[in-house]
């Protein structure tokens, strides 16, 4: 049997180390292999795509385009039709604009603007563990989920996304979107592979049934 | 609701646990990666691991158990101890940490929190803040607490969050290590003054001093010997926790 193949970004921004380990975990003994993607060629033959993101969301697209991954893996998750999960910024260049600094276009796969929070006397970044609204299940994200803790750590939100796409909210202040979805590609402000189980079956998820 | 988030932190000489009281009088506790193992799967919200020596001979050794942690857990890891550059902080990223934890460096060379987080970002840049009183003076302390500074608390809590700390490790010399509750007055003087999110440290010995910590506005509350003697286990302190309305992860 053809083993499938997962697709790891390797962006430059942040470490792969912790999703690395938790897709390995869960892939062990299943028909599947991870591959680390450092280059367009790398892309050849992968199933699924997962960009984990940290920092600044114009680092991670510079990063995308020096190393000219930028087109193809719109290609691939637009076109195409791969299974694509993004984590944090990953979950973020989604959107049709980021504005850290200054405007920067996005994927503009999923309509909206990542914005900062801005509230007088929030704590910022939103770091730690909070709960997630189910809104509008789906194969990956199912209503098992809801109301479960994940850990976050971010400045910036997703703002003014349509309902249709949103999957879960969480509240930090206010409701923003913590899992988005259209079609085949799946967006999550948190970072599952830093959430004990809930994140480990979220990976799995992803992996055996998008 | 974001929880409040329970930090059992590892204090680490020769791949071992250690605990001092106000920084003296070591003792062995127990081993690394089998206690961060048993806190990751017993409910703890993250994980942190101090390199208390911080003697360059041993660093090799300090990142093995780095490694070994990051390996057997799937919460946060935050790593501090023996950081003096750019390198450093790189080095214990690769290695498993998620973040960081800068102490004796920042004060001696502030620009590196800076630098660090334009490169790796503020999420993952800890600054640890070691605050002793002298009369009615909160000052630093730096070098595992061998050596006082004449920057003030509060004033520096502000600075490195300027220069782009994403979160503060405060622990108060006055308090740690004597089981008599956390240094609220400290913690509530910083929190008044910064919005990034602090970590309470030093002084848990009951469980109404994790209570005490939250109601300083710090959003993590670390301890130690309270969680290696097994005197509390991390539900207890989060059953009561909740009992008392605060919130917390159950899992």
């Amino acid at each position: 049997m053809k083993k499938k193949v997962i697709g790891l970004i390797d962006s430059g921004s942040g470490n792969i180390g912790s999703i690395k380990k938790a897709i390995l975990k869960t892939v062990k003994y299943k028909p599947f292999t991870l591959k680390i993607i450092n280059s367009k060629k790398d892309f050849k033959d992968v199933n699924k795509i997962i960009l984990p993101g940290q920092g600044a969301f114009a680092t991670l697209i510079d990063n995308l385009h020096k190393k000219n991954l930028y087109k193809e893996l719109l290609r691939l998750i637009s076109e195409l039709s791969i299974p694509y999960l993004g984590i944090c910024v990953g979950m973020q260049i989604l959107a049709t604009y980021g504005h850290e600094n200054k405007k920067i276009k996005g994927l503009d796969i999923i309509g909206g603007d990542i914005v900062k929070f801005k509230k007088k006397n929030l704590i910022i970044p939103h770091m730690g563990w909070n709960n997630i609204h189910i809104k509008k299940p789906n194969k990956v994200f199912d209503n098992a989920l809801d109301q479960k803790d994940v850990y976050f750590v971010h400045s910036f939100y997703f703002k003014s996304v349509e309902k249709k796409y949103i999957t879960a909210t969480t509240k930090y202040h206010h409701n923003f979107p913590s899992i988005v979805n259209k079609d085949n590609i799946y967006g999550v402000q948190f970072h599952p592979e830093k959430s004990h189980l809930v994140g480990m079956n979220i990976i799995k998820n992803f992996i055996f049934k998008a | 609701m974001l929880k409040v988030r329970i930090i059992p932190c590892l204090d680490i000489i020769k791949n071992k646990v250690v605990k001092g009281i106000n920084f003296k009088n070591i003792r062995t506790l127990g081993d690394p990666v089998t206690l961060a193992k048993k806190y990751s799967d017993t409910g703890a919200d993250e994980i942190c691991m101090l390199d208390i020596t911080a003697s360059h001979e041993k660093r090799k050794t300090f990142l093995k158990t780095v490694e070994a942690i990051a390996k057997v857990i799937d919460i946060p890891l935050t790593v501090g101890g023996g950081i003096s550059d750019i390198k450093d902080i790189t080095t214990l990223l690769n290695a498993g940490a998620d973040k960081v934890s800068i102490n004796t460096t920042a004060v001696l060379k502030p620009k590196l929190i800076k630098l660090a987080s334009i490169k790796h970002g503020s999420q993952c840049i800890v600054v640890a803040i070691d605050g002793k009183r002298f009369g009615k003076q909160m000052l630093i302390m730096i070098k595992g607490g061998r050596e006082k500074t004449n920057k003030n608390v509060v004033s520096w809590a502000k600075i490195v969050q300027n220069l782009g700390a994403g979160e503060l490790l405060v622990t108060s010399m006055d308090t740690d290590g004597i089981q008599t509750g956390y240094d609220q007055e400290m913690l509530r003087a910083i929190n008044k003054e910064v919005s990034i999110p602090v970590i309470a440290s030093g002084g848990v010995g009951e469980l109404r001093h994790f209570k005490e910590g939250y109601q300083t506005k710090s959003t993590g509350l670390l301890a130690a010997s309270v969680f290696h003697t097994s005197k509390f286990s991390i539900q207890q302190v989060k059953k009561y926790l909740e009992k008392e309305g605060i919130p917390v992860r159950i899992s």
